[in-house]
């Protein structure tokens, strides 16, 4: 089951507006799933883009988790990634649009609980 | 002082301590005058790459060279050379260079104020760095770990611009303390080799400088922290800095081997000092240096979140500033008081002491520092070791960031040694750290009562196993960090 951890509009520099859902939520140590819905400035629904993931906590010493998300339906992106530990983590969003061009967002989750 | 009264110490002529000068290279290079900057200018070097990339690098910690460097390897090292060899940090100290150099253009006036000569200051710089970490998450932030090493450049330069000698170091600096507490367990120190060349001197010049024949001008610094070689005692308050090494002239100053933490069991007046057992500001230090090493690792440990909710909820307050304030008090403040001195009523109850009930409590506070000690070791070393390789993923991509990837591609998958192995090293750290405190404390029970030492020894060996099982209950806590505390529900 999917739950939606918090769903918001990020701005991005391009006018793309990004929707993520953590699951589950609250997120915990372990594995989570992250879905993304991706859509231009006129809410038309991006298809064929890559995202790739980069999950970093927000101190020094810890390993990034990488991970690919995969487009599930048209728009709709999702991703698997593990949280290691407890706390704070910002997540990396690299995202190539269809046309080539390329933008970052970040995403905070914060308080990932201890399982 | 009076520089011809030295007091005569106990030396045993077939026990010879290693002496690190006579380490070929090694003694070489401590002996040459331009030593310490030397070593200082790769440390400021160091210093301005982590406060640009802090200014103006990634924002993310795990990413930026200032965090990386300063909250992992800095503070592992740290702590890993002070158990290992001694004040060696205060040797190479960057922000002394800075002084030195500003030194050549500003001459400071003024003698530091007699009644701030004592650690008061520093012992609530030192309490105010733990809390400012806490409040303001700084191991998550490049931008306010800049802005502190900044602020201590800038201090130092205000603090020593002003005023002369070592005041900064002596009565201010907070990395000094903590080096100055650390290294009464280091195994070496600076210090004389042979008593009877000492009392045959007439110059003084570890003291006084090594001085022009006519013009009286200073060539060579003598101690700028009021240490007085042949009646200095341990490493409190020396800053390794060898200007005593290289102004006597008769090549009598080593950095020789001891047993560490013997300083601590003994009670002789020390040059520069004191004795231990008079200085409230000591036993201070030494009380935020223990107790603080349980609370900074307190606050990476899930449980904390739970108490600062409770308490956000008992004091109505939504700001993590009073909530905070509130565990600094217990733990600072109301743990201490309470445990050392139900600790010295007992032993002056148990053991017949005619000590007072402060001057007990006083004396036997410095048996607790292994204790600390070992708690800063195993908790710095968590970070540093499991994110030992981090450095050189962030260095590459600092490189890459300025359009020469000549390192290659981060490596970002290099971390650290595995949190199991760590763990292992970690538990060692506190049996070591116990084990010190018991040798500690029962030295100054044999010494305060030759009677009945047990009896005076067993209420301290009680606050050690006290202090002992909160420091492993804390480290099987999962860890956890947040940059956010105070969170609803």
């Amino acid at each position: 089951m999917l739950l939606a951890s918090c769903s918001r509009r990020a701005e991005s520099p391009v006018p793309v507006e990004i929707e993520h859902e953590v699951s589950p939520a609250p997120a915990r140590v372990g594995p989570v799933t992250i879905t993304f819905k991706l859509a231009d400035s006129n809410g038309k629904l991006i298809t064929g883009a890559h995202i790739a993931i980069e999950a970093d906590m927000s101190h020094a010493g810890m390993s990034p988790v990488f991970a690919e998300a995969k487009e599930e339906a048209a728009g709709r992106y999702k991703a698997h990634l593990e949280f290691q530990m407890a706390g704070d983590w910002v997540i990396l969003l690299h995202v190539t649009l269809p046309g080539g061009k390329k933008l970052e967002q970040q995403i905070d989750v914060r308080d990932v609980r201890p399982n | 002082m009076n520089l011809s009264s030295i007091p005569a110490q106990e030396t045993n002529p077939e026990v010879r301590p290693f002496d690190l000068m006579h380490v070929p290279v090694v003694g070489d290079l401590f002996r040459w005058r331009y030593a310490r900057p030397v070593l200082q200018a790769p440390l400021l070097v160091l210093s301005i790459i982590m406060i640009l990339h802090g200014l103006f690098g990634p924002t993310l910690a795990p990413k930026n060279l200032a965090t990386t460097l300063s909250w992992l390897h800095f503070r592992g090292i740290l702590v890993l050379v002070l158990l290992c060899a001694g004040n060696f940090f205060c040797l190479a100290c960057p922000f002394m260079l800075v002084r030195q150099a500003a030194r050549r253009f500003f001459k400071p006036r003024f003698n530091w104020p007699r009644t701030l000569r004592n650690k008061w200051i520093s012992v609530g710089l030192f309490v105010l760095i733990l809390f400012t970490y806490e409040l303001f998450d700084l191991w998550s932030s490049p931008w306010w770990t800049a802005w502190l090493i900044v602020g201590y450049f800038l201090s130092v330069l205000v603090v020593d611009g002003f005023f002369k000698h070592a005041s900064f170091c002596k009565f201010v600096c907070p990395i000094g303390q903590f080096n100055f507490v650390a290294s009464t367990l280091s195994p070496f120190e600076v210090k004389v080799r042979e008593q009877d060349v000492c009392t045959r001197c007439h110059t003084k010049d570890c003291i006084r400088g090594r001085r022009e024949p006519v013009s009286d001008l200073v060539t060579i610094r003598g101690c700028e922290l009021a240490l007085f070689q042949p009646s200095k005692v341990g490493n409190m308050d020396c800053t390794f800095c060898l200007d005593c090494v290289h102004a006597c002239p008769h090549d009598n100053i080593g950095i020789l081997s001891r047993l560490p933490g013997s300083e601590l069991m003994t009670d002789p007046i020390r040059s520069g000092i004191g004795y231990f057992s008079r200085r409230k500001d000591l036993a201070a230090l030494a009380i935020v240096f223990t107790f603080g090493a349980l609370l900074n690792a307190f606050g990476m440990v899930s449980p904390v979140y739970a108490v600062e909710t409770w308490l956000g909820r008992i004091l109505h307050v939504n700001h993590e500033a009073p909530v905070l304030g509130v565990i600094f008090t217990f733990f600072l403040i109301a743990e201490p008081v309470l445990l050392l001195g139900l600790a010295a009523w007992l032993t002056r109850a148990w053991s017949g002491s005619q000590r007072a009930l402060l001057p007990l409590a006083i004396r036997y506070t410095y048996g607790i520092v292994p204790l600390g000690f070992g708690m800063w070791l195993a908790h710095y070393c968590f970070h540093f070791l499991t994110g030992l390789y981090t450095v050189i993923p962030v260095t590459q991509n600092t490189i890459a960031s300025l359009g020469r990837p000549f390192l290659g591609e981060p490596r970002w998958s290099l971390t650290g040694l595995p949190a199991n192995i760590v763990q292992v090293i970690e538990i060692g750290f506190l049996v070591l750290g116990l084990a010190g405190s018991l040798v500690v404390t029962y030295g100054l029970a044999e010494d305060d009562s030759p009677d009945k030492p047990l009896r005076a020894f067993l209420p301290w060996a009680a606050v050690c196993l006290i202090l002992w099982c909160a420091s492993m209950w804390l480290m099987f806590q999962p860890m956890e960090m947040r940059a956010t505390m105070m969170m609803s529900g």
